[in-house]
């Protein structure tokens, strides 16, 4: 184990710590958080041969760019990117050695999607609140990187060079972030059977996400229907991904950093399989939805999960083939 | 309260890995009161695939993983704890109630909504001021960035939320709305009407556990002039001593 600096040369227009978020929190009313996308956030770990939930580094938009002082090892996933090492061209999706002293550069394609993880082999050094580096803005725990940032690391490098062919060949459960509008999976709430015909118009409409998204929720512009009754809805809590009609004549669907709601029907929630993509959504996006019963959503969820165990035992092979055993960093 | 006021929770779905328990019962004061100790008890006896749990008001979001678990399951769990209440236990809670009693500068500039607040309600702002000190508070669930919600606020009737939201309310600040009051952790927007503020630091997120109250702790708010305020060199929020 040695510790490893990267000096961080470019930052995008939001770049923080990240992890897939808190646990056992909300109820103390702080909520999950974590990446947006946290299968990409999970694949990227898992490609570097760290724990699904380590610490990495989340960018949305603009470019991030760093240089090492040691050789590591590094994934990125997320939004289509261009990503080079030292000027050249390195794969997305794939554990690449980058060599100490040449400069990393990440620039997500913004009109494919919203944000890139960067995972690196090892412990990154972040703060942590309530035991996770997940940023939480309501409570003034920004996360953003600073000039430069540690890593423990037990990678010793296995002299494979960015410009040699790929050496390995894993079963990368790659996030599809494809031009035109993206299909997103819906299970019925209590909201939907308040407002008559709502579910039939969600299901033949288009929904573009609108600039004034943000990690509580992504604000869509689209056709909605308001519940005829003045029902009084006490705070309550929703899951991630709840999809709420407010007053005005807009779709909200809720994020990871959504608190307690109050006063707005919920008319449904997205799947969890949806919510990677949903997590790259970025303003102009259109949206359709579809609406799918419990079972079939728990399914595609359990073929997602088995996507990515499946990688797992991939990497854990091939890492150990090449003398590593087991995790890079010790739990 | 009787076992009796617990004749069953309503468990219905929500989404795919979440339920949602609430208390079926025409008065509300049973229904928060209820799905408080609900929660107290799904807590202590947690079933296996549980993540987690969002209190609301008069509501508790069960959030589970679907891959580890099945709603059946998690239902027939709440239900069997719901079912399960004997008076005896629900003094057993996982912890002792901590008293709180905190300074509280009630004036023009900290509680820009006194003045509303009292014609609202039909009494001199000085009177929601005694209303507010002479009331014991029960922190009913921690809300958003760990703000203590509580209930117990003694006026002749409830108070509503403001139309128009305030956008930024200062930390410390001492919020009523309905019979409920909050303290703002940090600074943003709210709904609820701002009627004081403490010298108190309420969540510091530098230190591990960042609050020191809990759901079920009792508080009272104790008016203290500006000069007193700021004599107390009022740090991080602390419990009285506990009273056995």
């Amino acid at each position: 184990m040695r510790t490893v600096g990267l000096d961080i040369t470019g930052t995008g227009w939001v770049t923080t710590f990240q992890d897939l978020g808190r646990r056992d929190t909300e109820r103390r009313g702080v909520p999950t958080g974590g990446a947006a996308d946290q299968h990409s956030a999970a694949v990227a770990n898992v490609l570097v041969g760290n724990p699904r939930d380590a610490t990495l580094i989340e960018n949305l938009g603009g470019e991030l760019a760093f240089v090492p002082d040691a050789d590591v090892l590094v994934a990125v996933t997320g939004a289509p990117a261009r990503v080079t090492v030292g000027g050249a061209p390195m794969a997305s999706w794939s554990p690449v050695v980058v060599p100490a002293g040449q400069e990393v550069r990440v620039r997500g394609d913004m009109g494919l999607g919203a944000r890139n993880y960067l995972a690196v082999g090892g412990a990154l050094a972040a703060e942590t609140l309530l035991g996770s580096a997940a940023p939480d803005a309501r409570m003034g725990f920004t996360q953003s990187l600073g000039q430069r940032v540690q890593l423990e690391s037990g990678f010793r490098g296995f002299g494979h060079s960015h410009f040699t062919p790929p050496l390995f060949r894993l079963p990368v459960p790659v996030l599809r972030c494809a031009e035109g509008p993206w299909f997103v999976d819906v299970v019925e709430s209590y909201g939907a059977r308040s407002i008559p015909g709502v579910r039939e118009l969600i299901a033949e409409s288009s929904y573009v996400v609108t600039a004034r998204s943000n990690h509580v929720g992504l604000r869509l512009d689209g056709p909605v229907l308001h519940p005829d009754t003045d029902t009084e809805i006490v705070s309550h809590g929703v899951p991630v991904g709840a999809l709420q009609i407010p007053h005005a004549d807009e779709l909200i669907v809720l994020g990871r950093y959504r608190s307690l709601t109050a006063g707005y029907p919920i008319v449904g929630v997205a799947s969890r399989a949806s919510l990677p993509l949903l997590g790259q959504a970025g303003p102009g996006r259109e949206l359709r939805f579809r609406w799918v019963d419990r079972e079939t959503s728990v399914r595609q969820s359990a073929e997602r999960e088995s996507e990515v165990r499946a990688l797992e035992l991939a990497t854990a092979e091939a890492f150990g083939a090449l003398g590593f055993t087991g995790h890079l960093i010790s739990p | 309260m009787a076992a009796a006021q617990f004749p069953a929770v309503t468990v219905e779905p929500f989404g795919d890995s979440a339920v949602m328990v609430t208390v079926p019962h025409p008065d509300p004061v049973v229904r928060r009161t209820a799905i408080v100790d609900f929660r107290e008890r799904f807590l202590a006896h947690r079933p296996p695939g549980m993540v987690d749990v969002v209190s609301g008001l008069e509501s508790l979001l069960v959030e589970y993983d679907p891959l580890a678990t099945a709603p059946q399951h998690v239902e027939y769990a709440i239900r069997l704890l719901a079912g399960r209440m004997p008076a005896e236990q629900r003094s057993a809670r996982a912890r002792t109630a901590l008293r709180f009693a905190i300074p509280v500068v009630f004036d023009e500039e900290t509680g820009p909504d006194l003045r509303s607040v009292a014609e609202e309600v039909g009494l001199a702002p000085a009177e929601v001021v005694d209303a507010i000190a002479e009331s014991t508070f029960t922190i009913s669930l921690l809300g958003a960035a760990m703000a203590p919600m509580m209930d117990g606020l003694q006026v002749p009737r409830p108070v509503r939320r403001r139309a128009e939201p305030r956008t930024d309310v200062a930390p410390g600040a001492i919020m009523i709305a309905g019979t409920n009051a909050i303290i703002q952790p940090f600074p943003g927007p709210t709904g609820w009407r701002v009627v004081g503020r403490t010298p108190h630091t309420i969540v510091d997120i530098s230190r591990p556990d960042p609050v020191s109250f809990g759901t079920g702790d009792i508080v009272r708010f104790v008016p203290v002039t500006r000069d007193e305020a700021a004599a107390l060199d009022a740090g991080f929020l602390t419990p009285e001593e506990v009273r056995v």
